[in-house]
Order: C-alpha cells, then structure tokens, then sequence
C-alpha cells in the first residue's frame, strides 16, 4: 500500500469557532493509496476523541492504524481504488499542532494557552488541507464518534464537497451524561499534583495518574456490558501477570493496563481539550437539527450499534429523520456490534458490505 | 407474481413524489419507482443481508422492525406510502393503516386473500390453506393476521378509509378473468390504493 505520511504547514492560519485565530498551524497527515487522474476517488477518513493520522497499515511510532480492519488494499475501503487521506486533528498530541507544541510566536509550548477548537474548526483545518491536495470533492467522508460528528459537519459546511458520509456510532450532538462522563475524566486529570494548572511541560513532569484515571473511565464507556461480561466475566487475574498489585479481577488489570499505557502516549491538555470539542458539539446550534440539514447535498450512511450505550443507535436515528424531513438520501442501519462504542473501529461481515456497497453504489 | 408491482402502481405513483416502503426488501420496487417516475424514496427493512441490497442499488433504507411502531416517519410529509405483503404480519394492521395514511397522504397496501377459492377447499378438507401464495405450514408463517377481500375492504370501511383504486390478481398472475367478477374466490392478492 503506498503511503505518505507528512507534517503540512499552513502559513495562511486559521481563524477559529471560538473568535481566537492560529496565525499558522501544522496537520500531521497520512495518506494512502493515490489520487486518480479526475480526482474523483478521494476519501477523507475523521479519527475519533483519542485517535490519529494514522488510520491504516502499520507503523513504528503508532502500531497498527485505528481502522486497519477496514482500511487498506481489497478491503471494505480498498486503497487499490481510492485515495485515502486522515489528519490528527487540531489540538491532538500525533505531530499536529496542539498544546503540546511549540507556540511560534513565544517560541514556548502552547500548554493550555492554546486555544479551544471545536468539530468545525477541524472541518476548516481538513478544508484547507483539501486545497492544498488539489481534491475538489471528497467521494466519501466517514468516521465513528467524534469522526462521526467531523462527516456530519463536513456535509452541512460544505455541501457540494461531499458525495457521500458515513457518520457511525456518532450523534448530532453530546448528550448530558456524555458530557458528566468527560467531566470527571477531565477532574482526574486537574486534579493531579503534577498538572500544575496545564503548565505540567515546564515542571518537567506529566499528570500520569489523571490521564490513567480518565482513560480507565473512558474505556468502559466505550465497552458495552455484555462485551466486558463474555470477556472478562468475574475471573481472578494470574499473579503473575498482575500489572499492580491490588488487582483481584481481570477487568481490573486490563484497565490498569490500558491506562496506562495511554497515560505514557497521550497528552494530558489535549485530553481536557479533545473531551471539550466533542461537549460542545451541537449540529443544530442556535436552530434546530432540521434546519441545520438544510443545505445537504450528500447522501448519507448512519450506522449504529445496539451495544454502544455512549452514542446509542437513537442518537443516530435522530440524524436520519432530519434528513427524511430534509429529502436527503439517507440510509440508517443499526447492527449488533460486539463491542460496544467501539464497534465501529471492528469489521464485521455486514458492517463492512454495507460501507463498501455505499461507497459503490 | 408475474406481473409486477411497480406496473400496477405506476399511474398510482406521481412522478417526483416521496415515498416510503414499509417491508422494502431488496428495495426493487423503489428502484424501478426512481427510474420510471423519479420519487424520492426510503425504504423500511428488517432484514440485514437484504439492506446490503438496498444500498448497493442506491436505495436509502432504514433498519426498523415496523412492528415497534411508525412514529418515526411523522415528520417525514410522505406523498405515498406502500406496504406489500407485510400487513397480515403485523401485530396491529389495523392500526399500522391509520398510522400510514397520517405520515402519507395516500398508501398502496397488497395482501393475499384468505378468502381465494384453494384457500376454502384446504379448510374444507380441516385444514389449514397451504398455497403457492401462502406457503408456510401454521407453525412457520409470518401471517398472524390473514384475511379474505371482503374483511378488509369491511375494516376499511368501518376505519374510514376510501379506497380510490383497487386491482385482483388472479392465479396466473394477471389481472383478468373470474378475479374481476367476484374477487374474493378467484384473486390471490388484492392491490389497493387507500385514501383517508
């Protein structure tokens, strides 16, 4: 599979939702795949909450893409066939510009000065990267959660660039126990001596037991019940494979685990400000989700999963209906899904027939 | 059936009209409906394998179980609603009819006729009607609520419900013969257009 990967610079800056502007920015990008003569096979994949650029094949600085399952040669998204393009997101902590980067002005880390982005701030950013590609219409742009929210807003802010979302596991807007959830997440991590109120780089330290104590929350909301019932159930951890030595239960020592190795990769500020895009998000912002459609053109994919009880299927119906009210050509389909939230990042036979079908047909 | 359903509703369906199917299938009907008269058209399936149908032809579909209900569509403003052969299956048609004629403001519903003559003779003989048009022994059918011409055209009548058109298809499929004379003996299935 051929694959690019860059740092791209935007001299021109951006001028952000909140009023706040970036004189210049970077996105760190990946490509895969090539763009064929009309410049008709471009797809742009959108990462969620903890996601990066890094979307298929593998790689030695971030493992294997978080959509490899469905992304690469002959598969659900052949690559053999498209052009496929995904960026880390403003804000992020994979090589684009965000608090954990140089602020070009001071010359210091942005820490928690830098500002607060939001999906269509990122919409904007993946535009220009757009531009500078020479793509003049994505064929499809897809993602789950928070990718999900970047497709839906893609087809409302620009409706004659896009032929075809695919918006899974997603909803048109957090719900309140969404944003309780991410507010404790965020607690753990202010609430950690070494966060030092965001300035954390200066003190030459990381507030690791926040970030771990976040993710940990976060990871069971993106696991269903059942999922976590068929593979942990109530089974003792060997002792000699315990990560800490409190640790009775398997469940507990695979989110021990897991938090930490997060809390070593992730950037504590982009975790407080990735969880604040995702609160804030509301398509239907001052008007309702209906007149927010309005303009759509694209025909759209709605995917959700009975077991994902962050983003749960009713959220995505709430999508589809505004865009019945709107004459949009738009598909809502809900599948089993074995993991919960995350069952969007899994292949699974139908799953993976119905997105290539859509981008096909 | 020989003859298909998209030729009988064609002059049923207004060109560029929105509509939606109820039990759409491998969404066949809808897709030969955009090509012919150009409507807007979603279709409503339970069914996995055949959603991967719909979408691989283009037809926008929606995986509901239309027995939970068809509050939903509301909002929708739906010209023409269509269910076919899915009525008798149904916990509540009666209720499914009414909901139909307030999201559209006109439906075609087919069903087959418990009332066709092979039907009589099988209950005749004490037996419950196993035909080329209703296959399924008792234990296996999806048809909880079969029904002859004349006790649907009575629940229509008792519901308000006008029926502007209606067409019997006999046996072999077609539109002729006894079926026309006295339809519920003679015609398998009766394709109606309902007006409230």
């Amino acid at each position: 599979m051929k694959t690019e990967t860059k740092l791209i610079h935007f001299s021109e800056g951006i001028e952000l939702e909140s009023g706040e502007k970036l004189n210049s920015f970077d996105l760190m990008v990946e490509t895969y795949g090539e763009l064929n003569e009309g410049k008709s096979n471009a797809i742009l994949l959108c990462h969620a909450f903890s996601g990066n650029h890094h979307a298929a094949g593998s790689s030695e600085d971030f493992g294997i893409g978080w959509w490899d399952q469905l992304v690469g040669p002959s598969k659900t998204i052949d690559t053999n066939k498209y052009f496929v393009v995904c960026c880390n997101n403003l804000g992020g902590c994979a090589g684009s510009s965000g608090p954990s980067s140089i602020d070009p002005s001071s010359q210091k880390i942005f820490g928690k000065s830098f500002p607060q982005v939001s999906v269509l701030d990122w919409v904007n950013s993946q535009k220009m990267l757009m531009d500078k590609l020479n793509i003049e219409c994505w064929h499809f742009v897809a993602g789950g959660s928070l990718g999900g929210m970047q497709a839906l807003q893609w087809s409302i802010s620009y409706p004659d660039k896009v032929k075809k979302a695919g918006i899974f596991a997603a909803a048109s807007k957090s719900s309140s126990q969404n944003i309780a959830m991410n507010e404790v997440a965020r607690e753990s991590i202010r609430k950690d001596e070494n966060f030092h109120n965001g300035n954390y780089y200066e003190h030459n330290v990381i507030p690791k037991n926040g970030i771990k104590t976040a993710r940990m929350l976060g990871h069971i909301t993106y696991l269903s019940e059942e999922h976590m019932d068929s593979r942990f159930g109530r089974k003792f951890q060997d002792e000699g494979s315990k990560v800490e030595e409190s640790v009775s239960f398997e469940v507990e020592n695979y989110l021990q685990y897991k938090g930490e190795q997060f809390s070593e990769l992730f950037d504590a500020n982009s975790y407080i400000l990735m969880t604040k895009v995702m609160d804030s998000y509301d398509a239907g912002k001052d008007k309702t989700l209906v007149e927010a459609l309005k303009d759509v053109k694209a025909e759209l994919l709605i995917v959700g999963f009975y077991s994902d009880w962050l983003y749960p299927p009713e959220r995505g119906k709430e999508i589809q209906i505004a865009a019945m009210n709107n004459n949009i050509r738009s598909s809502f389909v809900v599948l089993q899904g074995d993991h919960g939230h995350d069952s969007f990042l899994f292949s699974s036979k139908t799953y993976s027939n119905l997105i290539t079908n859509f981008i096909e047909s | 059936m020989a003859i298909k359903l998209s030729k009988i509703i064609n002059s049923w369906v207004p060109e560029n009209s929105k509509v939606i199917d109820f039990g759409c299938g491998d969404g066949s009907l809808l897709k030969e409906l955009f090509e012919n008269k150009q409507v807007l058209g979603y279709g409503v399936e339970i069914n996995d394998t055949k959603i991967e149908k719909c979408i691989e032809k283009g037809v926008p579909v929606i995986k509901l179980n239309i027995d939970k209900g068809l509050n939903d569509f509301m909002s929708s403003n739906f010209d023409l609603s269509i269910m076919a052969r899915s009525i008798q299956c149904l916990k509540n048609p009666d209720l499914a009819l009414n909901r139909m004629l307030e999201l559209s403001k006109r439906c075609v519903v087919t069903l087959p006729n418990l009332g066709y003559w092979r039907c009589r003779i099988n209950l005749a003989s004490g037996k419950m009607p196993i035909t080329p048009e209703l296959p399924s022994s008792w234990y296996e059918t999806e048809n909880i609520h079969l029904c002859t011409i004349k006790d649907f055209e009575n629940l229509c009548l008792k519901e308000n419900i006008n029926i502007k058109d209606k067409v019997f298809i006999n046996r072999n499929g077609d539109q002729g013969g006894l079926s026309k004379i006295n339809p519920n003996l003679f015609a398998v299935e009766g394709v109606y257009l309902l007006e409230k």
